[in-house]
């Protein structure tokens, strides 16, 4: 409940108005000798951190842009930068 | 009717205009300014209700609604806070939890059964033998709850709701927070002030006891809504009620109506910087037996009947209380008239010596270190008293039992926050040790009790509020610390006294009755912290959100438990604070649902519209829920069928290629113009999410259509998977830019020819072609040829200013072939009968492109475009466990299963997507997504239907499409 | 054979006192009864496009620059230009001859795809605060400026034109199918402000005078 998410256009604004996009890991792998496994492990497993994590939003409601924030899952608040940097 | 005081500095009530109301069927007369409560206080009402569990006789406690004693049905709605809610003229009272009346309610027995429903009772009786359990069931559900609520209950009223801006958002109206938002606001900041009373002031409002240099509290309070009223900046909020606070201090609440108000309850929803807790403290419960019998009440609750309403409570009390308020509340009903006939103090010492003096002089006896034990009569008749030690005991004739502990803060508005609390050995409050970012407490709350002192607090957090705004008050708040630093700091609290008695009717929980026995049950079952007590006894459960048991509970809990230090916590208190309709929540805007160009004309056409996501839509065109009309004239003659709905996108730029081919699974090089190309969307996992068609306008430059349900995502969906490319495209949504007119039947191509000036002959306009022009000169189409309901079929995409004008010339150009509408259910049976699939109903989450048999899109040699999808669909072509698309009929002329229902042998097989009885084929036929072993042509299917006992229909797998195998008459 | 008519997707209770005809609409000049405002205008017949680019500082729609910062308006001879984010822009026509579409691909126009509405009057943004959390007093902005996010619950594009009291006012899209329910929630919230429908001369005065 209530989160606020800082789109780096609009600014500060209701979590309300954005979609969730997963966690930041990194584009889509080569196709080419690509295992099952490993494109299963892209696609679904998730690093479910306590704590700071990257991750994807999209503003659906406002400017439509896809951007990342660090945010840490206990407290739901967002940091301004990855956890082994502060 | 009882007289009121008029001469009172402190009265909000206006005795001469007098209020009708009803209340169990009588006319009664309350005045200006009354609560419910206090309306039916002064006419002599004493038991308003009857307890939860026991049934127990409840009357009127406290006045800020911290019990769920005095909860009624007013006007038809239960559960009405009566303590809290202003009376208007013609209210009509009633009421609840009882049977018969709250004087003489049929189920008081209850009360002598609590033996037999100690704490958890229904944890452990009731389930053995288990055959009971739907007996007793039914008897517990009836009693249960309170108030009751017809099924087709509607709330009357008129609901709002506001979203204001706020630097600074003070919560409480009393000294400490308007000095805070006067300090705040003194920077310049917008500062908004909340109050759940109708009016500023907070405890000093209603006394008249000193605050310093003559003036009495009740005067500063006065001077101190003056300055906020005068200040520009600071939006006051009284009868506003937080309810909820959140992350980054966004602050939730509610506030009712008054007569000029154009609504009677408004949600309220504020994000603030920073925000200043100053709710104050309400009065700790004094535990005893029958501490909760109609005539006992609050020491504050005494007091402001009298200050705020000019009511005396009573004509005899007795005091039995642990704070100097409660002793300032004694000798000014007094003053005004009652008779005190002892004060029983638990406090040995520390008390106020004016205060003492006062009372001496006016020969009112204080009893220190006693307390009440016992309340005795179903409305106090009499009190007995005891000393702490329980050694010594003396009982007095009284009419009213002023029962108070002490002070407790007002805890719930930090909690909710996530602030941690910690138990102060000083004041005996749980105070604030950690608070969240930007939010600050202040003034009473912290144990303060002197007046200047609240309100420098108050003032130093509203500073501290400004500069989490970014203002430079640095100066200005080490300018307040030195000036506290010569007032008074936090009292010296009460320490937790109850009575000696064994608490088997000493309510620690009005609400939920839960009693001290309970508690001592809870614990020695091990339930030991008041986390676990209050899930297994009830106790802070209840409408009072723990305004009775709130501090009480951990402090006993430790007292029981013979814990040296108190690290008990209270309980959790969550949002929503004070009990909130939901039709407050839901406020105003209930509706907002999309409409197509062609919703009113359709609505006169005798379309029977359905919400289907977004959207309103036509579904039917008649009564006939089978569509017959409809479908017969699409197959035999000619229709028209408003898609307006579908999603409509422009995708332009250098890269709009490649972002095509990473989300089609076709080769969307392979489009060409002038051509219509349908393809399908995939997500990760190769399911199919979505299906349209794609056309060719220029070199990367496409327009492309989705279903109505994906029309929404589409552009997120697109800009997702190329988040890492860089590539350089452009998305415009023109969904609500055309409008779609599907205009289909055998008579479609003559209808059309009659509107166009192009060439329409199926040489020169043919199947899954393309072409755009202009209607009289004026109107831009882009028109397709496409046969989704397997008829000669256009689709127009039209501007949608223009919709109604094309859509009446084709009416008029089709009239005599009796062309008429067709709606989305008719639709939906035409194409089943083709065997054209809707994603959604054809599939759901887990159904991927080849198990509905698109498997033909699929470009599977192109994986340097990593395709959304591909690499699952590789995996998913060789994994026999899947399920597979399949038509059936039904046996010996059956009627069609419904749509969902399962297909079963020995196991659950698949289930049933879509089935008709098809008037066009004359038999009942299907779509079903079945175990790949079931798919073969000819299997007998087994269909089991909800609430069918037990009997199965059959069908048998059949070829599709059922209709018009060749395709020939979607392309004549 | 029937006149062509475009339709607004803004159907307002008014009755019309003067209107004129216009490339199919039927523009409403005047309204009867139109009080002491504040008002709602349906500007929905006015040109509205699309422009993105990778390379926005390049173009000149219609002669004029387009805002560098997302969020920020421009405001040129009756064309107000909205950026919307890194590559993209949303131009309204609000006074003055109706501009044509450019020629080059990276324009659309998206007249037909929202309504489009002017609210204004010294109330206006009380109304706002019903419908939406946005701060149209926030200090740091400075009109004319652009929020996208929730009015009523919808995604919409409004532009603050201004917000002193004398001459508040802005001008809002969102999408055209929400034409009934859009209207429906701002006439309610405005109900109580005295929240009227006016024809389009008064927005063309109170634009022409800011």
């Amino acid at each position: 409940m209530a989160l606020t998410i800082t789109c780096p256009i609009c600014g500060p604004r209701n979590g309300y108005e954005f979609r969730y996009g997963g966690e930041e890991k990194g584009p889509r792998p080569e196709e080419n000798n690509l295992t099952p496994e490993a494109w299963c492990d892209y696609v679904h497993l998730n690093e479910c951190v306590a704590g700071v994590q990257q991750e994807w939003w999209f503003h659906r409601d406002g400017c439509g842009a896809w951007f990342t924030i660090f945010r840490d899952t206990t407290t739901n608040l967002q940091t301004e930068q990855p956890e082994a940097s502060q | 009717m009882m007289n009121r005081f008029d001469h009172l500095p402190t009265l909000k009530i206006d005795g001469n205009t007098k209020i009708p109301f009803e209340y169990k069927g009588k006319e009664y007369f309350g005045v200006q300014g009354d609560t419910v409560a206090t309306a039916l206080y002064a006419n002599g009402v004493r038991m308003f209700a009857r307890s939860l569990k026991y049934h127990r006789p409840r009357g009127l406690y406290s006045l800020d609604g911290e019990c769920s004693n005095t909860l009624m049905e007013v006007d038809g709605i239960p559960n009405v806070r009566t303590e809290n809610t202003l009376l208007k003229s013609g209210m009509v009272i009633k009421e609840q939890n009882v049977k018969g009346s709250a004087a003489y309610d049929l189920l008081g027995f209850l009360d002598k059964l609590d033996w037999a429903m100690p704490a958890g009772f229904y944890y452990h009786t009731m389930h053995k033998p288990a055959m009971i359990w739907p007996l007793a069931m039914r008897q517990i559900r009836k009693a249960a709850g309170i108030g009751k609520l017809a099924p087709d209950f509607q709330m009357p009223g008129t609901y709002d709701e506001i979203y204001p801006t706020a630097d600074v958002c003070v919560l409480g109206g009393g000294p400490a927070g308007m000095s805070a938002a006067l300090a705040a606001a003194e920077q310049g900041l917008r500062v908004i002030l909340m109050e759940a009373r109708p009016w500023l002031g907070g405890h000093f409002d209603y006394r008249t006891a000193a605050y310093k240099d003559g003036q009495t509290l009740h005067d500063r309070a006065a001077q101190l809504a003056g300055e906020v009223e005068k200040a520009d900046n600071i939006r006051v909020f009284t009868h506003t009620s937080m309810v909820g606070a959140y992350n980054n201090n966004l602050i939730t609440g509610f506030q009712i109506g008054q007569d000029a108000d154009p609504f009677d309850e408004r949600y309220f929803e504020i994000r603030a910087t920073a925000v200043v807790v100053a709710t104050g403290c309400i009065e700790r419960a004094l535990i005893f037996d029958n501490n909760e019998r109609p005539g006992v009440m609050q020491a504050n609750c005494a007091l402001r009947l009298a200050n705020t309403y000019g009511l005396l409570p009573g004509s005899k009390a007795i005091f039995s209380v642990g704070h100097d308020l409660g002793l300032e509340a004694a000798l000014t009903l007094h003053d005004l008239g009652l008779a005190v006939a002892c004060i029983a103090d638990v406090r040995e010492d520390g008390q106020d010596e004016g205060l003492l003096t006062a009372l001496r002089e006016r020969g009112i006896t204080v009893i220190r270190g006693w307390v009440a034990a016992r309340a005795h009569g179903k409305q106090v008749k009499k009190a007995t008293l005891t000393s702490i030690d329980g050694t010594a005991t003396q009982t007095l004739d009284c009419d009213l039992l002023v029962a108070s502990a002490g002070l407790t803060p007002v805890t719930g508005a930090l909690t909710v926050a996530q602030a941690k609390l910690r138990y102060d050995n000083h004041t005996g409050y749980f105070l604030p040790t950690e608070l969240p970012a930007n939010m600050h407490a202040a003034g009473r709350m912290l144990g303060l009790d002197s007046g200047p002192a609240i309100e420098a607090s108050g003032r130093q957090a509203g500073l501290q509020a400004a500069r989490d705004c970014g203002t430079d008050v640095d100066a200005a708040i080490r300018a307040v610390r030195t000036e506290r630093e010569h007032l008074s700091g936090p009292a010296r609290g009460t320490k937790f006294v109850t009575a000696p008695v064994k608490g088997r009717k000493s309510f620690i929980c009005f609400d939920e009755d839960t009693t001290i026995k309970n508690v001592k049950q809870a614990i020695d079952k091990g339930f030991d912290v008041p986390e676990l007590i209050k899930r297994f006894s009830g106790a802070g459960l209840g409408p009072g959100q723990g305004g009775i048991p709130g501090h009480n509970l951990p402090l006993y809990t430790a007292k029981y438990q013979a814990l040296s230090d108190i690290t008990i916590r209270p309980t959790t208190v969550r949002p929503p604070l004070v009990p909130t309709r939901i039709a407050t929540y839901a406020g105003a805007q209930h509706t907002m649902f999309k409409q197509t160009p062609m919703d009113a004309m359709q609505r006169r056409d005798g379309g029977i519209f359905r919400n289907i996501g977004v959207w309103q839509r036509a579904r039917y065109f008649s009564e006939d829920f089978t569509c017959q009309a409809e479908i017969e004239n699409v197959r035999k003659n000619a229709g028209m069928l408003d898609g307006s709905t579908l999603g409509k996108f422009r995708i332009h730029g250098p890269d709009a290629l490649k972002a095509l081919q990473r989300v089609y699974v076709s080769d969307m090089a392979k489009v060409k113009a002038g051509r219509v190309k349908y393809s399908a969307m995939c997500n990760d996992d190769g399911c199919v999410i979505d299906d349209g068609v794609v056309v060719k306008l220029a070199d990367n430059d496409y327009y492309l259509t989705t279903s109505t349900a994906r029309a929404g995502q589409t552009v997120e969906w697109v800009r997702y998977h190329t988040r890492y490319d860089g590539w350089d495209f452009a998305l415009v949504n023109l969904t609500d830019s055309l409008g779609v007119i599907n205009l289909s039947g055998p008579n479609a191509r003559e209808v059309l020819a009659k509107v166009v000036d192009i060439e329409v002959t199926n040489e020169a306009f043919g199947f899954a072609e393309y072409k755009e022009f202009k209607i009289r000169e004026a109107i831009p189409v882009r028109a397709m040829r496409l046969g989704f309901v397997g008829e000669l079929s256009y689709e127009l995409h039209v501007p949608s200013s223009y919709m109604q004008s094309v859509w009446i010339m084709l009416k008029e150009a089709g009239k005599e072939f009796t062309i008429r509408n067709f709606g989305v259910e008719a639709q939906n049976v035409l194409r089943m009968e083709k065997g054209h699939i809707i994603l959604g109903q054809e599939s759901e989450q887990r159904t991927n492109l080849l198990d509905v048999g698109l498997g033909f899109l699929w470009d599977r040699h192109n994986a340097a475009a990593k395709k959304v999808g591909a690499v699952a669909l590789r995996q998913a072509e060789s994994d026999p466990s899947r399920l597979k698309l399949v038509g059936f009929k039904m046996e010996n002329n059956g009627r069609a299963p419904r749509d969902g229902a399962v297909i079963v042998d020995q196991a659950i097989r698949g289930y049933v997507c879509t089935a008709r009885d098809s008037f066009t084929l004359k038999e009942a036929v299907g779509m079903a997504l079945v175990d790949a072993d079931l798919a073969k042509v000819g299997t007998r299917l087994a269909f089991f239907e909800d609430e069918c006992d037990g009997k199965l229909i059959y069908g048998e797998v059949v070829k599709m499409p059922f209709y018009d195998p060749k395709g020939k008459r979607m392309k004549m | 054979m029937n006149a062509l008519q475009r339709i607004s997707p803004v159907g307002l209770s008014g009755t019309p006192l003067k209107t004129e005809a216009r490339d199919h609409w039927q523009v409403v000049l005047e309204y009867q009864d139109e009080g002491q405002g504040p008002y709602l205008v349906d500007l929905s017949h006015r040109n509205r496009l699309d422009l993105q680019s990778s390379d926005l500082a390049s173009k000149k729609p219609f002669g004029m620059t387009v805002p560098d910062i997302p969020g920020r308006s421009l405001m040129d001879k009756g064309i107000l230009a909205n950026r919307m984010n890194r590559t993209q822009v949303s131009l309204y026509h609000l006074d003055g001859e109706r501009p044509d579409l450019p020629a080059e691909p990276e324009y659309t126009d998206v007249t037909e795809a929202t309504l489009f509405i002017a609210l204004i009057g010294a109330p206006v943004f009380s109304i706002c605060e019903k419908l939406t959390a946005l701060d149209f007093m926030a200090p740091d902005r400075q009109p004319p400026f652009l929020y996208q996010g929730p009015f009523a619950h919808v995604p919409c594009q409004m532009v603050t034109l201004n917000r002193d009291a004398a001459q508040a006012g802005l001008v809002l899209t969102c999408s055209r199918g929400y034409g009934r329910d859009m209207i429906h929630a701002i006439m309610g919230a405005g109900e109580e402000f005295g929240l009227r429908p006016a024809g389009e001369s008064r927005f063309t005065q109170w634009f022409q005078s800011l």
